[in-house]
């Protein structure tokens, strides 16, 4: 009896400060979620799952889920392909691998927000390096292609501005943004390959760069790129300050760009509607806790070697 | 079966000289053992033979054949590797089969599961390879399980099959042994020799371990900084080093040094004990050496006074034999001989002892540490 007191009292520093910091928010949260609560109002009606039939039924959400993720599809594999291409590139140089590295790690030390003001200024329609490089194709044998022809006549996309490349260019934002992370993940991953199995492979005939690949690189990343995956999904799905940066006024081109975290500061705080901006965090929350809960069944079942 | 040969075979590793022109060659079928301690560049020679490191100068022939460009896939050659190097995500059959795959199956065929419907016969026929190599090695019963649910002696079992279910011109082996248990190190030992003659396969095997060497080899070659200091039997290593590094290298405990003098005629004293034998020049500094078991206690009041006196400073009781460490010379000199359990029983620490030599059996190196072969009666009477 003593003891099991003793221990509670250990333990009860961590256990206050979790609950206090991380479960009660997410409960609350959650309870906020089924009323019609604003900041700095007396009280608050029950509504029931009101919200929620309301994310469901609207457009505005619908394209909310659209934007989210076409986001997340177009982001997490090519910042996970491309980042594993760049690490295996670095790791087979001999020299110059940290001056890559550095290079394309600058991005994600880069605070996002700023680098947005730059990327804003690159993809001006008219004054834009982007459409100016493109306007000095006109002229030449490029013009065949149906996107220069169009962009020479009238004028080349408006990329940020435009409902059909916004939701693609935010997402080209973030993959350039993004690789360098997984870069250095599987770089690390890399390293912890023994080099034994290589002889190994060479030695049991394995010839080409393709073979190695297949026989013992891939499979030996593969609890890498578990957590790599998961940590750009969740990266992904959190995006946020491009999107506030380039559309402060919400959303986008038709709302194309209307990103789930997005969607929460706009109705949580910017409209002041705490009950639908709970509804959309929890919504976030569970997609984010079954990423992690796929990401544990994987490390346990498929990819734990040891 | 093919020979290999190794000829002037040189490496470095930018100033650093790791291998100093190799000749080495190795008889089809033999089982061939490179020794040495660490850092002498056994590995390294194997893994040129290996093509997993590019030689800075000569030729690696394998059937006459010189075949430095040809890269480690192509050189037909098995390895087994110290830590087994089993691709963890695959199960024993699967290591077993993938060099069969590499080698028998197109790219198309290898693809996943697109490949093993394509080519159903081919993909039976290797499994049926790699299940009869199994079969050899006892472990049927491990085929479906990961390396990583194998105890060390099963995955060097696996590692083995993966090495020979390609039957390939040879087997290479770079310390197999060492991350097993003392009692299985041994068992194996026994079971690699048996496996050698059953395959009738060469086999080139590198350890430091000089009891490895000594108990499996047809012939092995004891390597020092670079060099081959001697190749030969294991036999005529241990009894007839050329080399004070190969005589103190290889066997355990090691070999006794005793600071030795040759005066004119070319008669050997050490440490004021005559030596029944002569050599027909006279070597500064030279050294005697006798192995423990060349020594013996002086036995009787007939031989009172005609060996080294010594003090035991310590015993090591083995159960069938008695190592006896002393200290000749007022302590200057250690030895160790090796005893019957019986003659050491009255024998404590501190006891004053007598040492006799086999005569015949002491060698005798110059101070280079070049052995000096001692004169045939014959030329000792002419002399």
């Amino acid at each position: 009896m003593r003891e099991r007191f003793t221990a509670w009292c250990f333990a009860a520093p961590a256990v206050l400060l979790m609950a206090v910091i991380l479960i009660l928010p997410i409960v609350i949260a959650a309870g906020l979620s089924l009323t019609n609560y604003s900041l700095g109002n007396d009280g608050f009606d029950w509504t029931g799952l009101k919200n929620y039939d309301r994310i469901v039924s609207r457009s505005s959400f619908q394209k909310m889920f659209t934007a989210t993720f076409t986001y997340v599809g177009v982001v997490v594999p090519l910042s996970v392909g491309l980042g594993l291409g760049a690490a295996l590139m670095i790791n087979s140089l001999k020299r110059f691998g940290d001056f890559y590295k550095t290079i394309y790690f600058l991005p994600v030390m880069a605070a996002l927000l700023a680098m947005a003001i730059v990327w804003e200024f690159t993809l001006h329609p008219t004054i834009g390096l982007i459409n100016e490089t493109l306007s000095l194709a006109c002229g030449s044998w490029l013009e065949s292609f149906a996107f220069f022809e169009r962009g020479c006549v009238r004028n080349f996309p408006l990329w940020l501005g435009d409902k059909h490349y916004a939701i693609w260019t935010v997402a080209f934002i973030g993959i350039w943004q993004g690789f360098g992370f997984t870069m250095v993940l599987y770089l690390a991953g890399l390293t912890s390959i023994p080099r034994e199995l290589y002889h190994a492979a060479a030695m049991d005939g394995a010839k080409t760069g393709w073979d190695r690949f297949r026989l013992v690189t891939w499979p030996m990343l593969g609890p890498t790129t578990v957590f790599v995956v998961t940590i750009a999904s969740i990266r992904s799905f959190q995006v946020f300050d491009t999107v506030e940066a380039f559309y402060p006024q919400g959303g986008g081109p038709s709302k194309s760009v209307y990103v789930m975290m997005f969607a929460i500061f706009e109705k949580g705080i910017q409209q002041n509607l705490i009950g639908v901006g709970s509804a959309v965090t929890v919504i976030f929350l569970t997609f984010v806790l079954f990423l992690t809960l796929v990401q544990r069944w994987l490390v346990e079942r498929r990819v734990h070697y040891a | 079966m093919a020979s290999i040969v190794l000829s002037s075979i040189a490496k470095s590793f930018g100033p650093t000289v790791v291998l100093k022109s190799i000749e080495l060659s190795i008889r089809p079928g033999e089982f061939l053992t490179l020794v040495g301690p660490s850092g002498c560049g056994k590995s390294t020679l194997l893994r040129i033979l290996a093509g997993l490191e590019q030689q800075s100068a000569g030729d690696v022939l394998i059937g006459g054949e010189v075949v430095n460009k040809v890269r480690a896939a192509d050189r037909n050659l098995a390895m087994v590797f110290q830590s087994y190097a089993l691709y963890p995500h695959m199960s024993v059959l699967q290591n077993m089969m993938t060099p069969l795959t590499l080698r028998d199956l197109t790219f198309a065929e290898r693809l996943p599961l697109l490949g093993p419907a394509m080519a159903r016969g081919k993909y039976r026929a290797l499994h049926a390879q790699a299940v009869e190599t199994a079969k050899v090695l006892q472990i049927e019963a491990l085929l479906d399980r990961k390396p990583g649910q194998l105890s060390g002696g099963q995955r060097q079992r696996a590692a083995l099959g993966r090495a020979m279910v390609r039957k390939p011109v040879a087997f290479l082996m770079d310390e197999p042994l060492s991350n097993l248990d003392a009692a299985l190190r041994v068992h194996m030992r026994s079971e690699l020799a048996q496996l050698h003659r059953r395959l009738e396969t060469t086999f080139v095997y590198v350890t430091h371990d000089q009891a490895e060497a000594l108990t499996m080899s047809d012939r092995m070659a004891v390597m020092m900084s670079g060099e081959i200091l001697q190749l030969d039997s294991p036999d005529r290593i241990y009894d007839d080093p050329q080399d004070l590094r190969v005589a103190t290298f290889v066997g355990s405990p090691k070999i006794n040094c005793l600071p030795a003098e040759v005066d004119g005629e070319g008669r050997i004293t050490s440490l004021g004990l005559a030596l029944e034998r002569r050599v027909g020049e006279r070597p500064r500094a030279p050294t005697l050496a006798i192995r423990p078991e060349q020594l013996r206690l002086s036995k009787g009041p007939a031989e009172v006074g005609q060996g080294l006196g010594a003090t035991i400073t310590h015993k090591e009781n083995l159960g069938a034999e008695v190592y006896l460490h002393a200290a000749l010379a007022d302590g200057a000199v250690p030895v160790i001989l090796r005893a019957d359990p019986e003659e050491a029983f009255g024998l404590s620490i501190g006891s004053r002892v007598e040492l006799l030599p086999r005569p015949d059996r002491a060698l005798l190196f110059d101070d280079a540490g070049r052995r000096l072969s001692y004169l045939a009666d014959a030329e000792v009477k002419a002399a």
